[in-house]
């Protein structure tokens, strides 16, 4: 079955999600995995969908056009065959939290130690915090370890960050307990 | 030895609450043996409660002394409830968790940091442990089976937006 990433975003108001919503149900759509949150005064939405009986965006794209009225933007992404599908995994997840005095560059160069070694990130928030005289900025990162990979590395890879940024940063293991 | 097969959600009996054991006689015998041999079947998992094999009786099994977290810390390696009961409860700790009825999803989970827990084990005697960290997660989510409650019923936030609590 054909599967599409439909991103959403606009000014946030109540109501959005049930707007978008609608619009799915109405058409048929099943929603398997989304993502919805507010960034700055912005409600974002991604979602990957499906219709069984539609196999290109052009079939649906114009059943949004009343979310464009209200000041949504939409996106429709054509995913390839199987891109609906999340690869497995393998390792250990860790968090990495950064927190400190805002500056360019703070999540340019946690990312590129990962990066540069291979290592996915599997999710990643961040948040400028505090006041306009000390704006403080949060970084919450989930990655995932390779097995030869063991955290105490992770953590001195981001020591020597923790310098050159001036920046606090936390490494720990987030073993999922399998019960 | 007979491992049993694990319940998946949506299966019903996953969602009542569990009866008492009142004669322990030797069909708990049974039930309990299902239980270790079922929870060392699985390989990764700690623990396992009665209704995730069916059974609607009060009993599980836990053992976190051969996973990577529990190795860590002090613990009482298998325990074997039956009506098992927190009578006393402290602190919090949030955790990540998953279980063996619900794959694929993982959420994070407030639970008590350290617990009191009231039972009868193996071998009929009333026990009165103390537990911590990973052992009382672990405790705690099983009981939770046991009144019909899944980790999907505590989770308290989604992902690593902990700190999103406090708007600006």
């Amino acid at each position: 079955m054909q599967h599409f990433a439909l991103t959403i975003i606009g000014r946030d108001r109540p109501g959005i999600v049930s707007q978008v919503t609608e619009i799915l149900y109405q058409g048929g759509f099943n929603i398997a995995d989304s993502s919805c949150s507010i960034l700055g005064g912005q409600f974002s939405m991604i979602l990957i969908i499906s219709n069984p009986e539609i196999s290109s965006k052009e079939e649906f794209s114009e059943t949004f056009n009343p979310l464009e009225e209200k000041n949504l933007s939409v996106y429709i992404r054509t995913l390839k065959p199987g891109g609906e599908i999340r690869s497995n995994l393998e390792g250990e997840l860790c968090m990495i939290s950064v927190y400190g005095a805002d500056k360019p560059g703070i999540v340019y160069q946690v990312a590129k130690e990962l990066g540069d070694r291979s290592i996915n990130i599997t999710d990643l928030n961040t948040k400028l915090v505090g006041d306009k005289q000390n704006p403080v900025y949060v970084m919450m990162l989930e990655a995932m370890l390779p097995e030869n990979t063991e955290i105490e590395e992770v953590e001195s890879w981001m020591k020597e960050l923790k310098q050159k940024l001036q920046v606090d940063i936390s490494v720990r293991s987030l073993i999922a307990m399998e019960l | 030895m007979a491992v049993k097969e694990v319940l998946i959600y949506p299966d019903s009996r996953l969602k009542e609450i569990c009866a008492p054991i009142t004669s322990f006689d030797e069909t708990a015998e049974q039930l309990l043996q299902d239980l270790v041999d079922t929870m060392v079947d699985a390989g990764h998992s700690v623990g396992i409660a009665a209704p995730q094999l069916g059974d609607l009786r009060r009993a599980a099994v836990v053992d976190v002394s051969k996973s990577k977290p529990g190795k860590k810390q002090e613990n009482h390696g298998l325990l074997q409830m039956v009506n098992p009961e927190i009578i006393e409860r402290e602190g919090s700790q949030v955790v990540r968790e998953g279980c063996m009825s619900v794959p694929d999803y993982t959420g994070n989970v407030t639970r008590s940091e350290s617990i009191v827990v009231q039972f009868l084990d193996q071998n009929q005697q009333l026990q009165v442990i103390h537990a911590e960290g990973f052992e009382a997660i672990a405790i705690q989510h099983e009981l939770d089976h046991l009144d019909g409650f899944l980790f999907l019923d505590r989770v308290s936030s989604l992902k690593t937006d902990l700190y999103r609590r406090k708007q600006r």
